[in-house]
């Protein structure tokens, strides 16, 4: 059943390639918030009560309800237009997110090893680096923000990887999530609401070395 | 001591932070001072020791702590004189004060923490009040600043945190969960290299962009830019450091298993990328404060460069850092008065600085010396130990295209500050240009007669604490 | 043989099946069910009118057409039962001689030098390429999931077990429908009723044909829509008994016909920049679909 789960968290990555408008984003960040609580709940079986409810009421609370209500919120308040106006037409992002999957898939076969469940280790490396060709490749800064809950989201899948025997570390991935999006969501992206008219990271281009 | 220490640096920060007396809020830094000397002193009493169990005194720890409160008495009295005379609203003086003290204890905590989570969260605490204190003029571009610092530092912290997981996968081979580096250190033949390439990998990356390396050297340099003087001293000097304790640590353990070389090859690309990127930089840019901050980019490559190196580079690389984050803090701390000379921060509106301020502007002529690496500055006897091991392990042609990288970076400095000390600026109204009391530039010239007794003529403890530092790598 | 049967059986009803569906989704009561069929009746009795522009290819285009689509429906099994023609790798056949018949028909097109045709032949092209590695990927996966790779082998030897099975199965099946839907030109990628030759794929390279010949691609696009529905069916009862197969297949052709008046009915077709990612976006969930195949195959770990 983690398998299934895994899987479509894969094609929620695809399907947020193709999408055009900014709420796709946010329901598909909704979409994998639900779909880790489900990993969460089948994989960690081993660690103590308190701290797996901690980590679920994370999860589905966190990840699938706060931070995308938070998000339609910040875009409703910055009224941001609907495009995503990526740098890159969505036919090539695609191509490149599959290409992303395909090495990924090449390089944990390559791995020799018997601790780690390898589609856990294909999930999360995809998702970062799709996380990053997100953030290089589009131009509004409310998307960054949004490629990097991805990478956050992929960082969670790898720490579930590991959650069973050190459930410290699975709860110090969850204080990273909560404590940099509060601070990069919260406060910044406000300021930079009110600051510049347009959340565009043109605006963010006066900083040289001229 | 150590809880007592973290628990009311957190307190003193909070209620400045809440309270906006001024009297009040001055007295509370001032308590601050002593507290982080009194620590500083307790550590050197307590040499060796565990405290908390994730807090231990080693010689590297101790060094860089030390050096961190020297820097960080200075760092306060220029605050207090960048804010006095700024005319601050009550407020954005509060946040500022607490957000240098939340900086200087998260630093302090983070070198001398044994366990690498540890030295991540407190990472984390410098982000949160490093973007605090470069917010604090609040204009435009302090704020693009800011939330390029932000997004950049946040990355790298996720970097990080995928290196720990890969860091503890590996040590699942061994049986054990125990991240601290001692646990790291008994069980290293048993580690698994994959993953701890993996894991190297993914440490190293995230922390370049405390140390300023390639590839996240750039959230450093605009940061540098726009936080006010006093700050930005703080930024490229001990932060800096603890980016460096981070990797140095992660390296001893890697040092004794089967990627050492992989290792080394990795550091010296980056470090090699980054004094080229600096050498290219330099040459071309206008904004004083970020010529500055290249240079300390370009010093940060040449320690990992002796740190890779190995033999003696590795002292050198120790005693580069400490005698690298005097010279910059102080340089660092003069550019506040050239500012207030000139009313600019670009080189076209700056020059003839001799003129207007003798004092300070022999402290820039000796910061130049210094950061250059030329005799007497201290880091001439640094620089020329790390270009000695390049030569011992048979680097040649490394070392050679550094060299003329060095050469080209001391040509861009040197044409530069000369211009900012000799050269007459067209149509300047002399009228305008304040009296600057020499006082002021007093604490510079203690740091960088610091860095020079302690290049030349180290003291024996001194010596000694470094050696202990690179003690376990191999010779 | 008795897929042949079933699939021109099964033809006769499909189309006029959607018409009506669509009538009654709009509040309309609709056509007769037979009615295309009667169109193409009447079709058959006029004459073709070619012409000046047009060479021979115009001409036995739509021949080849229909004998390829008839000649592809020779290797459809039907649950346990052999098609008329199996051997190995005969999906591959499958697959290029529909693609002769889409060369022809694209030619001819593009045959009659009108630029209209010409846009909707390449859009044909374009489309179809793109979801052949769709299709492709797909059944490879089967045929690596199964070990055989004749159709019959494949459908007949499918057992779904576990729960990622059924996932992949499920993936699996709207890949398929999704292909049959590009194949036949149907929404969400083309819409058949667009009268705007800007806005044709398909149609518009049949925009010049008349007579018989409009009524041998008619037929020809029937028997395809038959044909795909029985893959889909086939699908499902691959290792059923032949009591309990007859009436499923029936069911199954008659639920996606409905399926697709349904979706026509209710959706727009796509902008039409969007219809190319939409197809490659196909076929990345068959590369997720092979990569499924082997996880449970724990040919990696």
């Amino acid at each position: 059943m983690t398998n299934v789960l895994l899987i479509i968290f894969i094609i929620s990555l695809l399907y947020v390639t193709i999408g055009n408008r900014i709420i796709t984003y946010v329901r598909v960040l909704a979409l994998q918030g639900v779909l880790l609580f489900g990993v969460t709940f089948l994989q960690l079986h081993e660690i103590q009560t308190w701290n797996l409810v901690l980590i679920l009421l994370e999860t589905v609370v966190f990840k699938a309800v706060a931070v995308p209500m938070f998000l339609s919120y910040l875009i409703r308040r910055n009224k941001i237009t609907r495009e995503t106006e990526p740098y890159l037409p969505h036919f090539i992002s695609l191509i490149i997110v599959t290409i992303i999957v395909v090495i990924t898939v090449l390089l944990a076969n390559s791995i020799k090893d018997t601790y780690l469940d390898k589609i856990f280790f294909i999930v999360s490396l995809s998702t970062l680096f799709t996380g990053l060709y997100f953030i290089a490749t589009r131009k509004k800064i409310i998307t960054h923000v949004m490629g990097y809950l991805m990478i956050e989201n992929g960082v969670f899948v790898l720490s579930l990887a590991v959650g069973n025997e050190m459930p410290n570390l699975v709860n110090l991935g969850i204080m990273l999530d909560v404590f940099a999006s509060v601070l990069i969501l919260g406060i910044f992206l406000n300021k930079i609401g009110d600051v510049f008219k347009d959340v565009d990271v043109d605006q963010l281009t006066n900083l040289k070395d001229y | 001591m150590t809880l007592i220490y973290l628990i009311s640096a957190f307190v003193i920060a909070g209620l400045i932070f809440l309270n906006r007396n001024t009297v009040l809020n001055y007295i509370l830094v001032v308590l601050f001072g002593i507290l982080q000397t009194g620590f500083a002193v307790y550590a050197c009493f307590n040499y060796k020791n565990t405290f908390l169990q994730y807090f231990s005194f080693d010689s590297l720890g101790l060094l860089l702590l030390l050096t961190l409160s020297v820097v960080s008495i200075a760092a306060l009295i220029h605050s207090y004189l960048y804010i006095k005379r700024h005319d601050e609203t009550p407020q954005s003086r509060a946040i500022y004060f607490a957000a240098i003290v939340t900086l200087l204890t998260s630093i302090s905590a983070a070198y001398l923490a044994n366990h690498i989570a540890v030295i991540w969260i407190f990472t984390e605490l410098t982000t949160l009040s490093a973007s605090m204190l470069i917010y604090h003029h609040r204009n435009k571009l302090s704020l693009e600043g800011t939330w390029k610092y932000v997004f950049i530092c946040a990355i790298s912290i996720t970097f990080v945190f995928i290196g720990i997981l890969f860091l503890s996968l590996s040590l699942q081979h061994a049986g054990s969960t125990d991240l601290s580096f001692a646990n790291l250190m008994a069980h290293k033949d048993q580690l698994n290299p994959f993953w701890l390439k993996l894991a190297f990998l993914f440490i190293f990356t995230g922390f370049t962009a405390k140390l300023g390396l390639v590839p996240m050297y750039t959230a450093g340099i605009d940061a540098k830019d726009k936080a006010p003087a006093p700050a930005g001293a703080l930024l490229s000097s001990v932060l800096m450091n603890m980016g460096f304790v981070a990797i140095f640590r992660l390296y001893v353990i890697i040092s004794h298993t089967s990627i050492f070389h992989w290792a080394n090859l990795i550091i010296f690309i980056a470090a090699f990328l980054s004094i080229f990127v600096a050498t290219v930089y330099m040459t071309k840019v206008i904004n004083i404060k970020r010529m500055f901050a290249y240079s300390s980019i370009e010093h940060m490559g040449i320690v990992m460069l002796g740190l890779a190196a190995g033999g003696i580079g590795c002292y050198a690389a120790v005693l580069h850092i400490i005698l690298h984050t005097f010279v910059k803090s102080s340089i660092f701390f003069q550019y506040n008065q050239v500012y207030r000379t000139f009313q600019s921060k670009s080189l076209t509106h700056v020059g003839n600085y001799f003129k207007y301020n003798p004092t300070g502007a022999i402290v820039l002529l000796i910061g130049f010396i210094s950061a250059t690496a030329m005799p007497p500055s201290g880091l001439f006897v640094s620089e020329f130990l790390i270009f000695k091991s390049l030569f011992d392990a048979n680097y040649i042609i490394l070392l050679i295209l550094v060299l003329i990288l060095l050469t080209i970076v001391i040509y861009a400095f040197g044409k530069n500050i000369f211009k900012i000390l000799f050269l007459p600026v067209a149509d300047i109204d002399e009228s305008n240009i304040p009296k600057i009391n020499p006082w002021e530039s007093l604490s510079q010239y203690i740091l960088l007669s610091a860095a020079i007794w302690l290049g030349l003529n180290p003291p024996a403890v001194f010596v000694q604490l470094i050696q202990d530092a690179v003690n376990f790598l191999p010779k | 043989m008795l897929t042949i049967i079933l699939i021109l059986f099964t033809s006769l009803f499909f189309t006029g099946i959607i018409l009506r569906t669509k009538s009654i989704a709009s509040g309309r009561k609709g056509p007769g069910i037979f009615q295309p069929v009667k169109d193409v009746i009447r079709l058959f009795r006029k004459g073709a009118i070619y012409s000046e522009t047009t060479s021979i290819i115009f001409r036995i285009a739509p021949v080849i057409y229909f004998s390829t689509v008839v000649m592809a429906c020779l290797v459809i099994p039907f649950g346990s039962e052999k098609g008329v023609v199996s051997f190995d790798g005969d999906f591959i056949f499958f697959a290029y001689v529909l693609a002769l018949g889409k060369f022809f028909s694209i030619i001819s097109a593009m045959d009659t030098g009108s630029s209209f045709e010409g846009m909707g032949a390449s859009r044909e092209a374009l489309y179809s390429m793109f979801a052949e590695p769709a299709f492709f990927i797909l059944i490879g996966s089967f045929a690596l999931f199964t070990g055989n790779t004749s159709f019959h082998a494949i459908f007949s030897s499918l057992h779904l077990g576990s729960s990622i099975t059924y996932t992949l199965g499920g993936l699996a099946a709207f890949v398929l429908i999704m292909i049959a839907m590009i194949e036949n030109s149907r929404m969400p990628v083309d819409d058949p009723k667009t009268h705007l030759e800007l806005t044709m794929i398909h149609e518009v390279m049949i925009l010049d044909n008349s007579g018989f010949d409009l009524g041998l691609i008619l037929t020809a696009g029937f028997i395809k829509f038959a044909m795909y529905g029985a893959i889909i069916a086939d699908f499902f009862i691959g290792s059923l008994a032949l009591s309990l197969a007859l009436p499923l297949f029936l069911l199954i052709q008659f639920t996606y016909a409905v399926l697709v008046g349904i979706v026509e009915s209710f959706m727009a077709r796509f902008r039409m920049s969007h219809n190319p990612q939409f197809i490659l976006a196909l076929s990345s969930v068959s590369f997720l679909i092979f990569l499924g195949v082997l996880l449970v195959l724990e040919k990696f770990v």
